[in-house]
């Protein structure tokens, strides 16, 4: 359930202004825009036509079935800022064109999010607070109200009756097959609002950060990039040159997260990412149920 | 081929004109949560206790009082049918029709001997030592579709599927697993991680032997001659052509019998698997030798 309202506004509003301003496309400086609001000046990449001259630069590896057809992406390269993509790639429809189930991406987002979380929040009951072991005045006679011990929780300074106990654990797990049913429904969301960006490798020419930040403006994928790669290392220059952005952050593929991919606005995964993902992904499709504990070794699944 | 589905569909065409999805814009599903709030939380008033008593005080008596009365489970007297019930030895029965299916949908290979871990690997049985099952027994459901020259070793065996599985020139033997021996032979990998050379299966109790004894029951302690005899007069029986298995082509596979001590093929008792260096460690003192041939 996605909010339309304050978008069209807004989008109305900048209808109107581009309308104003013959010819231009700038938006005004003092206009303040949602951060949810597409960038005016990005425009869809179209997919790309049955018909065109570059090469497929990588197909599935897995035979689809027959009622299926893979889907396909550019592939870029952030060598040179130019605009022009390298070849194409196939995708494989069941990692990156499911159906976008955004109950599961909410599910696995709050899990995510809590099952690290101990609150280590803790009051002291009566018995746990210093003294009040004394009765203290007579029971009966002295005018006043009848009590027990000074820390009871009537009392000022006396203990809390039901407040939080102890360090409490919020540890609860998804069943596996929802949780990369979540990573797929966020792969295939990210594709399908054009936000997933295919690239050859991960090599730039200099460790220079501004180097980066001028791309992504030139190739517009938003105002904060999350790069995937698969590997022990990763060039030297790329991790240069993100280790001082703070919005442009490199992961490595065992790490891609729901989290990660719904924070940040644009993904870009290299070829290597991608058969990675489609054979970890794909293989929860046609596993048998585990026996014991997947981490032991197996010899036939 | 025929028109190629597009999995997501229309849902994946509107997602294209919609903002972009971040964690601001995710919502639960409608219905999922079921919040209360003010004092309608934890049920209200009186917490769906009641009122006074016992009830809400929490002290109802144990379960099965009859408020002073000689309750009914005390009531009724015992009988010897239901003595020793959990104790009984369960045998989780696997069908003709089952084992079919599984050797057709490939999960089970038919060119080696079929086991207990076999078709558990399959995923076609889940068994449970630890609820007094002491293995699979073979039922002759589906006797009249079964197809398959097989090598099978069960726990117990009808009539029936036995003289199924030997019309199609199958061997099918009976053989006992103590418990842990079963616990063993299911989940042979985290026993191996264990680090325990592999024990002797034990023999069956004084009540079984004579089960696994008999030639008619395919028994492994029964002798060769006799279950031969009772191949033959089986045959007989039940009206079909006894197959001679030994002009088969797989003569050795189905021939392939394990020991009474024995609990997986090609690993003796004593020996101990080293999954992480793979390597099998033997052992060579004289006494151990002598207590593990035994």
């Amino acid at each position: 359930m996605l909010r339309f309202t304050v978008v069209f506004c807004a989008r109305g509003v900048t209808k109107r202004c581009v309308s104003s301003l013959a010819g231009e496309s700038a938006v005004p400086p003092n206009l303040l825009l949602p951060t949810n609001l597409v960038d005016p000046s990005r425009h869809r990449r179209p997919a790309p036509p049955p018909d065109t001259a570059l090469p497929i630069l990588r197909s599935c590896d897995t035979s689809l079935p027959a009622h299926l057809s893979p889907v396909r992406t550019w592939v870029q390269t952030l060598m040179n800022p130019s605009d022009e993509p390298l070849g194409l790639t196939e995708l494989h429809p069941d990692v990156f064109a499911v159906p976008p189930r955004l109950d599961i991406l909410h599910q696995v987002e709050i899990w995510q999010k809590n099952f690290k979380r101990i609150s280590h929040a803790k009051t002291k009951v009566r018995s746990e607070v210093r003294g009040g072991g004394r009765k203290p005045w007579r029971q009966k006679g002295s005018g006043r109200a009848r009590h027990g011990s000074i820390r009871s929780p009537l009392w000022r300074g006396g203990g809390v009756s039901h407040g939080p106990r102890g360090p409490t654990s919020y540890y609860y797990m998804l069943p596996m097959k929802v949780r990369v049913m979540g990573l797929k429904v966020a792969l295939s969301s990210k594709l399908a609002q054009d936000y997933l960006h295919i690239v050859d490798s991960l090599d730039i020419p200099t460790p220079d950060p501004q180097y980066l930040t001028e791309l992504i403006k030139q190739k517009h994928w938003g105002q904060s990039v999350l790069i995937v790669d698969v590997g022990e290392e990763f060039p030297e220059n790329i991790l240069k040159a993100t280790e001082e952005l703070k919005t442009v952050n490199i992961i490595p593929a065992m790490g891609l997260n729901v989290h990660s991919m719904l924070k940040h606005e644009s993904l870009i995964l290299t070829l290597e990412t991608v058969r990675f993902l489609e054979e970890k992904l794909l293989w929860h499709d046609v596993r048998f149920s585990p026996l014991y504990p997947f981490k032991l070794p197996y010899s036939d699944i | 081929m025929s028109v190629t589905k597009k999995t997501g569909g229309k849902a994946f065409e509107i997602l294209q004109n919609l903002p972009r999805i971040t964690l601001a814009n995710l919502r639960p599903e409608p219905g999922s949560k079921q919040l209360r709030r003010g004092r309608g939380q934890h049920g209200g008033n009186r917490s769906g206790r009641g009122h006074k008593g016992e009830r809400q005080r929490g002290n109802r008596p144990r379960l099965g009082f009859v408020g002073g009365s000689t309750p009914f489970y005390l009531a009724i007297p015992k009988y010897t049918y239901n003595e020793g019930h959990s104790r009984r030895p369960q045998y989780q029965p696997l069908t003709l029709k089952r084992l079919q299916y599984l050797i057709d949908l490939g999960r089970l290979d038919t060119t080696q001997p079929i086991d207990l871990t076999q078709l558990v690997n399959a995923r076609g049985v889940t068994v449970q030592p630890l609820k007094r099952d002491y293995g699979v027994q073979l039922v002759d459901e589906g006797s009249d579709i079964f197809a398959a020259k097989i090598n099978i070793e069960v726990q117990r065996a009808s009539e029936g599927a036995i003289a199924a599985i030997e019309r199609n020139g199958g061997v099918i033997t009976t053989s006992y697993y103590d418990p842990i021996s079963l616990g063993i032979l299911i989940k042979p990998v985290p026993f191996f991680l264990r680090g325990q050379p592999i024990p002797r299966r034990m023999l069956p109790g004084e009540d079984m032997v004579p089960y696994y004894s008999d030639a008619e029951n395919r028994g492994y302690l029964a002798d060769l001659d006799k279950i031969q005899q009772a191949r033959i007069a089986l045959a007989l029986k039940y009206g079909y052509a006894l197959p001679n298995i030994s002009k088969d082509e797989l003569y050795h596979m189905l021939s392939m019998r394990k020991d009474v001590r024995q609990i997986f093929f090609g690993l003796a008792p004593g020996w101990l698997v080293n999954m992480h260096e793979k390597k099998i460690l033997k052992p060579t003192d004289e006494k151990l030798l002598k207590y593990y041939n035994s």
